[in-house]
C-alpha cells in the first residue's frame, strides 16, 4: 500500500452555532476510489466543500502530499490538481459540448490575450479540442459534442460534468454524489467507466448516497454521522458495522 | 457656535425626515419584490406636483391636497406593479430597466405638462418657531418632520401588528415560504408597491412648498435613499430610518462646513465603504441580489 | 470569399453613407458611431456578469485625460488618446479592488457610487479639471496637408472616417478577443462560475481582465468624443448617458457581439432621427422610455433574438438537409 495522496486532519466547520463537521480525519491513497458516506445531515458535502476550496474549514489540515491545501481558494486547490464536479447538471448550459469540456482544459492551456490577436493561440486551440475530443470520448459523448450542454439528457450531462473534470487532468477527481438521479443500467455504466478511471491511476474520492453503487465500487469508505467520524474500512466491513447500520436506520426514521 | 450646531441639527432632522419617508418605500419594495425601482425618485416628484397642480393651480386645501397626492402616488405605484413588475418578476435587471423607462416617461409627462423650469409653491404657512436669534425653525418643516414620524410610526403598526403587514414581512423574508403559507404574492407585491410609492409620492407632497419643484428634482433624492438604504442594510426598514438621520446629519454638517459636492461625495463614499466591509449593509440580513 | 464580398460592400456602404447626409445627420453619425465602441465595450464587461452603472464615467476618464494631456502637456493628439484608453484602464484596475467584493445589486450601486464620485471630483477640483465648466477649446487631430491631400477634422466627414477606422480597428480586436479561449472563459465564468472556478479559472482574474479591458475601449470612445466637440465637463457623463448605454446593451441584447450594435444603431436612429423628424421634441424621452419597457416585456432577448430568428428560418429554407450544428464563423 502506497502513502496517504491526501489526508484530512482533525477537520471542523461551524456555522454561526452550528457544527456541521466536527473533527473528522481519513486518509485517502493514491489509486483508489474512496467513499464519504452517511446519513442526511452527516456533514459530508461540508467536508467535500471544504476539500476543494469551496468552503474555508474553521479548524484543521487538508494535506495534499506534502503540502497543506486547506483554505485555498476553489481555482489554487484545482491547480494542485484536486478538481471535483457538482450536485445536479452544474454545466455551462448555454455552450457546447466541446466548449464544456474545452474550459476543462484551461490549466494546461491558460489563454492569452496577446497570443489571440496574433493568432498564435491557434496550435494552443487545436491542443485543447483534442484534449477534449479525448475527454469526450472516454464518456462516449464525441457523438454530441456540437450540441449545447443543456439540451443533453441528463445521464449524459452527468458524464458531461466528469468529462470536464477530466480534461482538468486531475490527480484526485471529488465526485459529489454521482449518481443521483441515474437509473440502473446508466449506474452501471457510470460505475465501469470509473473502474477504468481508477486503473488508468486516478485517484476519486466520492459522496454517494446509493449504497448499491457505494458498495460495488469503492476501495475504501468512511462513514460519518452529525459531522464526526464513524467507522472507516472495506465496502464488508461498513456494511456490517453495527454503528453505521444505527446511524443509517437512525437517520432514516429521522428523515421521515 | 452651539447656535450653528443647533441650526444645523434642525436642518439635518428635516432632511432625515423626508429622506426616509422615500429610503423605507424605496427598502421595502426591494424587500418583498426584489426589484430595484429607480424611478422612486420619479415617485417624490410626483406627489410634488400634485401640490403644484391642485393647492397652487386649483387652490384646494393642502390637507386634501396630501390625501390625493398619497393615493394618487400610491396608484402609480399599483400601476407600475400591474403593467412590469408582476410580468418581470423573475428578471430582475429587466424589472430595474424597466423602472428606468418609468422613470423616462414621467420625467416627460412632467416638463411636457409643467415646463422644465421650476414651479412656484405658495408656501402653507409662513411661521416661524424662534428657539433663539439665530436657531429658527419654519412651522412648515416642523410639519414634515412630524409627519415623517407619524408615517413612519403607522408603517410600522401596520407591519407588526396586521395580519396584511405580518404577510408582507413574511414574503420579504422568505418569498416561497411566504407562498407556500398560502400568502399571495401578487397581494403583497401589491400592497408593497402602494405603500412604497404612497410614502415617496406623501413625501414629496410634503416638501413641495420648501424645495425647488422641476422634472428632474427626483435625482438627488433617490442618490440619498440609495446610500440611505446600503448603508441601512437592504431590506432593513429600521435600518434605513437610523441611516436615514445619520446621513442627514453628516450631509448637512458637511454642507454647512465645507460645501454641498464635498458633502456628496462623503455620502457616497460612506455607502462605498459601508458596501466594502460588509455587503449587505450594517443593520442587513437579506441577501437578494 | 462570399464574407469578404460582403464585407468589402458593407465597408462601402459605409464609406459612401456620409455624403448622402445632411449636416446635422453626419454630427450624429460620428456619435454613433463613437457609442458603437461604448455599447460593445460594455457587453464584454457584462460578459463575466456583472452590470455596472460607472461605464459612463470611465469613458469619462479617458475624454478627460486625453484633453488634458493635448492641453497642459501638449501631447499630440492620436497619443493622448492612448494615454486615455490606458487611463481609464489603470482607474478601472484600481477601481476593480473594491468593487469586486461585491456582486449583482451590490456591484451595480457600488460601481454607481464609485463613478459619481469620480464625476464630482471633476466638479469640485476647478484645477485641473475645470469644475462644472469643464474643459473646453480641446484640440482636435491636427489638420493634414500634404500637397493635394488636406483634411480639416473640423469636419464631421473627416473625423467620422478618422473615428470609424479606429473604432473598426477595436471592433475586431474585441472579436477576436472573444472567440480565443480567453473569451470562452469570460463566457465560462458569466454561466457558472463555480464550475469555471473548480476547473482552475482564477474568478477574480478573469472578472479584473474583462472589466479594465472593457475599460480601456470606453476610455478610448471617450477621448474619441472629447476631441470631437471639443468640450467637456462632468454633466456629458452622467447617469443620463449611461442609462441610454444601459438600454442599447439590453434593447440589442447581449448575448451575440452584434447584439449591442443593433441596440445602438436602432435605438439612435429613432431617437434622434425619426422622432425628431416627426416634431415630438418633448415627448422623445416619454416614447424611448416606453420603448424600453415594451422592449423588456415583450423581448426580453432583444433585437438580435429576432435575428438569431430570421437567420434560422432563412438557414432552413435554403439547406432544408444540413444539421442544426454549429458552424463556426
Amino acid at each position: 500500500m502506497s502513502a496517504p495522496l491526501l489526508q484530512v486532519r482533525n477537520l471542523t466547520k461551524r456555522f454561526g452555532g452550528l457544527t456541521a463537521v466536527d473533527g473528522l480525519s481519513f486518509d485517502v491513497r493514491k489509486g483508489t476510489i474512496h467513499g464519504l458516506i452517511g446519513p442526511n445531515g452527516a456533514g459530508k458535502t461540508t467536508t467535500f466543500n471544504m476539500i476543494s476550496g469551496f468552503y474555508k474549514p474553521t479548524e484543521g489540515d487538508i494535506v495534499l502530499r506534502e503540502e497543506s491545501i486547506s483554505g485555498l481558494m476553489m481555482h489554487e486547490v484545482a491547480h494542485r490538481g484536486v478538481v471535483r464536479t457538482f450536485q445536479h447538471s452544474t454545466l455551462f448550459a448555454e455552450m457546447t459540448v466541446l466548449e464544456n469540456v474545452v474550459v476543462g482544459t484551461h490549466m494546461e492551456f491558460p489563454p492569452s490575450i496577446w497570443n489571440a490577436l496574433t493568432g498564435q493561440d491557434a496550435h494552443d486551440r487545436r491542443g485543447a479540442e483534442a484534449k477534449a475530443h479525448e475527454a469526450l470520448e472516454f464518456f462516449g459523448l464525441l457523438a454530441f459534442q456540437h450540441s449545447l450542454a443543456g439540451d443533453l439528457p441528463h445521464g449524459h450531462q452527468r458524464a458531461l460534468g466528469m468529462a470536464v473534470a477530466l480534461a482538468c487532468r486531475p490527480d484526485i477527481m471529488l465526485l459529489d454524489e454521482p449518481f443521483t438521479g441515474m437509473n440502473p443500467e446508466e449506474t452501471s455504466r457510470m460505475m465501469e467507466l470509473m473502474n477504468k478511471l481508477r486503473s488508468s491511476g486516478l485517484t476519486l474520492l466520492l459522496v454517494e448516497h446509493d449504497m448499491h453503487a457505494i458498495m460495488g465500487l469503492c476501495d475504501n469508505i468512511t462513514c460519518m454521522s452529525f459531522g464526526k467520524f464513524l467507522a472507516e474500512g472495506g465496502p464488508q466491513e461498513i456494511r456490517n458495522h453495527p454503528d453505521v447500520i444505527e446511524a443509517y436506520l437512525g437517520g432514516a426514521r429521522h428523515v421521515a | 457656535m452651539l447656535d450653528l450646531l443647533l441650526q444645523t441639527g434642525l436642518n439635518a432632522l428635516y432632511s432625515a425626515s423626508y429622506i426616509s419617508l422615500v429610503a423605507v418605500g424605496l427598502v421595502l419594495i426591494f424587500g418583498v419584490m426584489g426589484i430595484v425601482n429607480f424611478a422612486h425618485g420619479e415617485l417624490f416628484m410626483a406627489g410634488a406636483y400634485v401640490v403644484v397642480a391642485l393647492y397652487s393651480g386649483f387652490k384646494l386645501p393642502y390637507l386634501l391636497v396630501a390625501a390625493i397626492g398619497l393615493i394618487f402616488v400610491g396608484c402609480l405605484g399599483l400601476l407600475m406593479e400591474r403593467t412590469m413588475f408582476r410580468p418581470l418578476r423573475t428578471n430582475p435587471l429587466g424589472g430595474l430597466v424597466a423602472s428606468i423607462g418609468f422613470l423616462m416617461i414621467l420625467q416627460a409627462l412632467a416638463s411636457m405638462t409643467f415646463g422644465v423650469r421650476m414651479a412656484f409653491v405658495p408656501p402653507v404657512t409662513q411661521e416661524v418657531i424662534e428657539f433663539s436669534e439665530r436657531v429658527r425653525l419654519p412651522v412648515q418643516r416642523l410639519y414634515v418632520i412630524l409627519a415623517a414620524f407619524g408615517f413612519l410610526t403607522l408603517l410600522w403598526l401596520f407591519l407588526t401588528k396586521t395580519r396584511f403587514g405580518w404577510a408582507l414581512r413574511a414574503s420579504a423574508q422568505d418569498p416561497e415560504a411566504a407562498a407556500l403559507q398560502g400568502i399571495s404574492i401578487n397581494q403583497t407585491a401589491k400592497i408593497a408597491m402602494f405603500i412604497g410609492a404612497a410614502l415617496a409620492g406623501i413625501a414629496g407632497v410634503l416638501t413641495a412648498p420648501l424645495i425647488s419643484v422641476n422634472p428632474h428634482m427626483g435625482h438627488s433624492v433617490i442618490i440619498a435613499a440609495f446610500i440611505v438604504a446600503i448603508v441601512g442594510g437592504v431590506g432593513s426598514l429600521e435600518g434605513a430610518v437610523v441611516a436615514s438621520v445619520a446621513y442627514a446629519f453628516v450631509h448637512t454638517f458637511v454642507t454647512t462646513f465645507f460645501d454641498g459636492v464635498i458633502a456628496d461625495i462623503t455620502g457616497l463614499s460612506l455607502m462605498l465603504i459601508v458596501l466594502i466591509i460588509k455587503p449587505t449593509g450594517l443593520f442587513g440580513t437579506a441577501d437578494r441580489a | 470569399m462570399r464574407n469578404f464580398l460582403i464585407w468589402l460592400i458593407v465597408a462601402a456602404g459605409l464609406i459612401a453613407l456620409p455624403h448622402t447626409l445632411s449636416f446635422s445627420l453626419q454630427e450624429i453619425l460620428v456619435f454613433l458611431v463613437i457609442n458603437v465602441l461604448l455599447v460593445v465595450s460594455y457587453r464584454l464587461l457584462t460578459l463575466t456578469g456583472e452590470w455596472s452603472l460607472g461605464h459612463v464615467v470611465i469613458m469619462g476618464v479617458g475624454a478627460y485625460t486625453s484633453a488634458l494631456m493635448t492641453k497642459r502637456l501638449g501631447v499630440y493628439v492620436p497619443v493622448s488618446m492612448i494615454m486615455g484608453a490606458l487611463m481609464a484602464g489603470f482607474v478601472a484596475f484600481l477601481l476593480s479592488f473594491p468593487l469586486f467584493r461585491m456582486k449583482g445589486f451590490y456591484f451595480l450601486i457600488g460601481s454607481f457610487a464609485s463613478a459619481e464620485i469620480i464625476r464630482l471630483l471633476w466638479k469640485r477640483f476647478r484645477e485641473p479639471f475645470g469644475g462644472p465648466k469643464g474643459l473646453k477649446r480641446i484640440d482636435s487631430l491636427a489638420d493634414i496637408n500634404i500637397g493635394p491631400i488636406q483634411v480639416d477634422f473640423f469636419e464631421p466627414v473627416a473625423y467620422y472616417y478618422f473615428a470609424l477606422i479606429v473604432v473598426a480597428v477595436c471592433l475586431w480586436i474585441l472579436w477576436r478577443i472573444e472567440k480565443s479561449l480567453v473569451g470562452l472563459t469570460f463566457h465560462a465564468v458569466h454561466w457558472q462560475d463555480k464550475l469555471a472556478q473548480a476547473s482552475g479559472v482564477d474568478l477574480r482574474r478573469y472578472r479584473t481582465l474583462a472589466f479594465v479591458l472593457a475599460s480601456s475601449f470606453a476610455g478610448l470612445s471617450g477621448a474619441l468624443l472629447a476631441h470631437y466637440i471639443g468640450t467637456i465637463n462632468p454633466n456629458s457623463f452622467d447617469v443620463e448617458l449611461m442609462v441610454f448605454v444601459l438600454t442599447w446593451a439590453i434593447v440589442g441584447g447581449t448575448a451575440t457581439f452584434y447584439g449591442p450594435i443593433l441596440g445602438c444603431v436602432v435605438l439612435t436612429l429613432l431617437n434622434e432621427v425619426v422622432l425628431r423628424e416627426m416634431g415630438f421634441q418633448q415627448m422623445r424621452p416619454l416614447i424611448y422610455g416606453a420603448i424600453m419597457i415594451g422592449s423588456i416585456l415583450f423581448l426580453p432577448d432583444g433585437l438580435e433574438s429576432l435575428v438569431k430568428r430570421a437567420m434560422a428560418a432563412w438557414k432552413r429554407r435554403s439547406t432544408p438537409a444540413a444539421e442544426p450544428g454549429k458552424e463556426s464563423a
